[in-house]
């Protein structure tokens, strides 16, 4: 791969080998990028880019978040003095030339990988990284705490948060400014607007048309170039007055600039932050000269400063796709193309999605909502089918659970598809909005359980103890797409309380699948027993039971039959199918792929409350261990988690008084 | 005063939806144009022809909240009139003019963004045909980026000299009386 310098710029010739970056490979820290010149920064950007190009073309993960940002970073490493100076990044995923900036350079080719760099920023990882990053919209709200207590320690360093636009449509990120602005403490906020507005960034036709307010609001800043010739203007006419007081060219300073700025910057003013922009995101003598500029100033108060970059920029292939090539597998580098392995299954995503566009096809008073994951949630299935029953709000899971509410109330039949671990952000609504006031939403919470590479921010391990203490709520978890379907009926058929079901990631197992997508309705409160034995029972509840059949099978081989259960319900247990187990073994182990606090503390109160523990049961909960999970892939995740098919059988076999025999499985 | 222009807010406009096309329009009687110089001569030039034109609503004979079906169906029929194979031999030119202009029309308002695009400048009181504002974008994106270093250089500068004065006396907000503290605690080492 050669990079050549040309008249308007770096040109990267991406051919299959590794990139030659002799520039590059003098950096290890930011320190050894202090006495770079504009030209010499600008040949870094280039080889920085390549190496991303070269690196996520091999690992697979998020491509051209961090292609925009690749100046930015850089200026902000060259004027800043990190790691005193704190630079917050708030979209994780954008922070790979971070990383390859400070120190981590050789380990790229680990990220996201067992035992390897995290895809997202990390404060255990390195002491370049300020702040974990993985919810989006956290870096305004951070930032300030750190300038806070930066002022109350009188410390001098400076607090960089770096935004998208995407991310600004959360409430937490104006929480953040309007604190900012009343307090006034120093804070620079970079507001890096791509034009996305929207996670991922497209749907199944285009680019993803703006979401809400906000983006005619950045629009109309872009476009305002007019304004700048009426302040040259009124300057000039200033200098006609003559001998001018300061208070008469500070009028018009101010009367200018209310002209030069259109309507969107007032917004950031009335918050407080002062507004610069925009700025071309891509060129760096300009962004240096700026950062140089504010870092100069003793009290400059909270400022936020609007740059404009453009989401893959550098790499052909993902400025031309629709989606910018966001998230990607492996690739081939000249073509951009990915290697997607085929697979005979689809993911669980889309059957949910095509199991909810037949529900939502014999019912029109069913609608879904999801709060910018559209791609992820595979409700852009449904947006095609159904264009004006589905709804994208934006980042805001607090306002999607109470819009949902409203929903309801007035007899529309919601579903809500917000990923396990996005759902704690509206934790609140869920509980006051919909559980208390019993109003039929009802939630599909996808990427349930152990996510793989995204790792421990993303990982939906507390949606069963957090959905089944609430007393008004339906907890069901499927444990196969079949199974899945079913589901999606019943929680449609459900119109009088609130339900839940949750569903992994990943690809369904080949089972037979109703005909046309179209489940029927499960009995309320009734799980199932799968195969039957002696002795020994394994309640599993959601995706987890396919490891108990593997199990089963394992302990087969060693003559040892047990009886498996599917629970299939959390809230309302299936107390007639638990008595049963309970009374014809000796032995019941309940799995979930949950923290504690879940579907295992729900069977042991169950069972203590009906004096069958007074017994002699014997009692075992398998559930996530009490700690996170950092990311890898599935299998090593399950490993680690201690929910293998190879821990369960270990498991029974120790609890059956054969520990020699249970050694042979670790 | 002939320079009031550029002090003075013309009465019922906001000054940040200000715009040199409205205002245009708006002085046409008072304003004298070789005092004030509009930048681009071409914009100019485009704005003239784009006033005698109709919009692109006109154009199809709908109405402004048109539906898309609406529009398709409104361009289909005007397409088969207007198209130069069917139209009469004496009118070839008119006619395939017609026909190019309602080809723009549907490209511009078939597609939802360039829809709401158009519907914006429509607001401000200017309908280019589409071809003429991809130029018009286009040359208007290479002076925006010249415009937008004049801009925030002047934001900066605005800035610093609010900055120098900031943390004086009268500022009771939290962060100033922090800076303030730091400062006497800095003067006393």
């Amino acid at each position: 791969m050669r990079i050549r310098k040309e008249n308007d710029g770096w040109k990267i010739d991406f051919s299959g080998k590794k990139p030659a970056t002799p520039l590059l490979d003098t950096i290890n820290y930011p320190l050894h990028m202090k006495n770079l010149s504009t030209r010499e920064l600008e040949q870094l950007a280039a080889e920085v880019r390549a190496d991303i190009v070269h690196t996520v073309s091999k690992t697979g993960g998020h491509l051209s978040s961090s292609l925009g940002v690749v100046e930015l970073t850089i200026a902000l490493h060259h004027v800043f003095d990190t790691p005193d100076d704190k630079i917050i990044w708030d979209v994780g995923h954008q922070a790979y030339p971070h990383k390859i900036l400070t120190g981590r350079r050789s380990r790229m080719h680990t990220i996201r990988k067992t035992s390897g760099l995290a895809g997202f920023p990390k404060r255990d990882e390195s002491v370049y990284d300020a702040f974990g990053a993985g919810h989006s919209s956290t870096s305004i709200s951070a930032g300030l705490g750190m300038a806070v207590a930066r002022d109350l320690l009188k410390k001098k360093n400076n607090v960089i948060s770096v935004i998208g636009d995407g991310a600004m449509t959360a409430g937490l990120a104006y929480e953040a400014m309007n604190n900012a602005g009343f307090l006034d403490s120093n804070l620079i906020v970079v507001l890096n607007d791509n034009k996305q507005v929207s996670l991922p960034t497209a749907t199944l036709q285009g680019p993803a048309t703006p979401v809400g307010a906000l983006t005619r609001a950045l629009t109309k800043i872009q476009a305002s170039a007019e304004f700048r010739k009426l302040r040259e203007k009124a300057k000039g006419l200033t200098k006609q007055i003559g001998g001018q007081t300061h208070e008469i060219a500070a009028k018009v300073d101010e009367y200018a600039r209310g002209m030069i700025s259109a309507s969107g910057s007032t917004l950031f003013e009335e918050l407080g932050l002062y507004y610069i922009g925009p700025v071309d995101g891509h060129n760096i003598e300009d962004l240096v000269a700026m950062f140089e500029k504010v870092k100069a100033m003793p009290a400059p108060g909270p400022v936020l400063i609007h740059i404009v970059t453009e989401k893959g920029k550098g790499y052909p292939p993902a400025e031309a796709a629709i989606d910018k090539m966001h998230g990607v597998v492996n690739f081939d580098m000249e073509t951009g193309k990915q290697f997607k392995s085929k697979s005979s299954t689809l993911s669980y995503t889309q059957y949910f999605a095509e199991s909810l566009i037949k529900e939502a096809e014999a019912d029109d008073k069913i609608v879904a909502i999801h709060a910018a994951m559209g791609g992820g949630t595979g409700l852009n299935f449904f947006h095609k089918r159904f264009p004006d029953r589905c709804f994208d709000v934006g980042i805001a899971e607090q306002h999607a659970v109470t819009f949902a509410a409203g929903l309801a109330t007035e007899g529309l039949k919601p579903f809500c598809a917000i990923y396990s671990s996005f759902l704690q952000r509206g934790y609140d609504q869920v509980v006051h909005d919909v559980d208390l006031q019993k109003l039929p939403v009802r939630f599909a919470m996808d990427r349930a359980g152990l996510v793989g590479a995204d790792g421990p921010t993303h990982c939906g391990a507390f949606d069963i103890t957090y959905m089944a203490c609430l007393p008004n709520m339906v907890v069901m978890a499927p444990s196969d797409e079949a199974e899945l379907m079913h589901t999606v009926a019943t929680a449609a058929a459900i119109d009088d309380r609130p339900s839940c079901f949750r569903f992994p990631r990943g690809n369904g197992l080949g089972v037979v699948i109703p005909h046309d997508y179209k489940g029927t309705p499960l009995e309320i409160g009734k799980g199932r027993i799968i195969m039957e034995g002696n002795r020994v029972a394994i309640l599993g509840y959601g995706s987890i039971v396919q490891q108990c059949i593997e199990a089963a099978n394992m302990l087969r081989s060693q003559n040892i039959y047990i009886t498996v259960a599917d629970a299939r319900f959390c809230k309302p247990l299936d107390r007639d199918l638990i008595k049963q187990l309970a009374n014809e073994h000796e032995i019941l182990i309940t799995v979930e792929e949950g923290s504690i606090g879940g579907f295992g503390s729900h069977v042991s109160h169950f069972l203590s409350l009906t004096g069958i523990l007074d017994g002699p049961l014997k009692l075992r909960a398998m559930v996530l261990p009490d700690r996170y999970i950092d990311h890898g892939s599935p299998q090593d995740q399950i490993e680690e988690a201690g929910l293998s098919s190879r821990h369960i059988s270990a498991t029974v076999q120790s609890m059956l008084g054969r520990p020699k025999q249970a050694k042979q499985f670790k | 005063m002939r320079c009031s222009y550029g002090l003075t807010a013309i009465p019922g406009t906001d000054a940040r939806f200000f715009s040199p096309e409205t205002s245009f329009l708006q002085l046409r009687r008072t304003f004298q144009p070789t005092r004030i110089k509009f930048g681009s001569f071409k914009i100019k030039a485009k704005i003239d022809e784009a006033r005698k034109e109709m919009s692109f609503y006109e154009l199809l004979g709908i109405s402004e909240r048109g539906t898309s079906l609406e529009i398709k169906q409104a361009y289909k029929q005007l397409a088969r009139k207007y198209h130069p194979d069917v139209s009469p031999p004496d009118r070839v030119e008119e006619y395939t003019e017609r026909f190019i202009r309602v080809q723009e029309a549907y490209e511009t308002l078939s597609d939802p963004r360039r829809r709401a695009l158009y519907d914006k400048d429509l607001a401000l009181g200017i309908h280019l045909a589409f071809s003429a504002r991809r130029r018009y974008q286009y040359d208007e994106d290479l002076e925006d980026r010249s415009e937008w270093k004049n801009r925030w250089q002047s934001q900066l500068s605005e800035l610093k000299r609010r900055s120098m004065n900031r943390d004086a006396g009268g500022n009771m907000s939290w962060g100033a009386r922090m800076r303030r503290q730091r400062e006497e605690l800095s003067k006393e080492l």
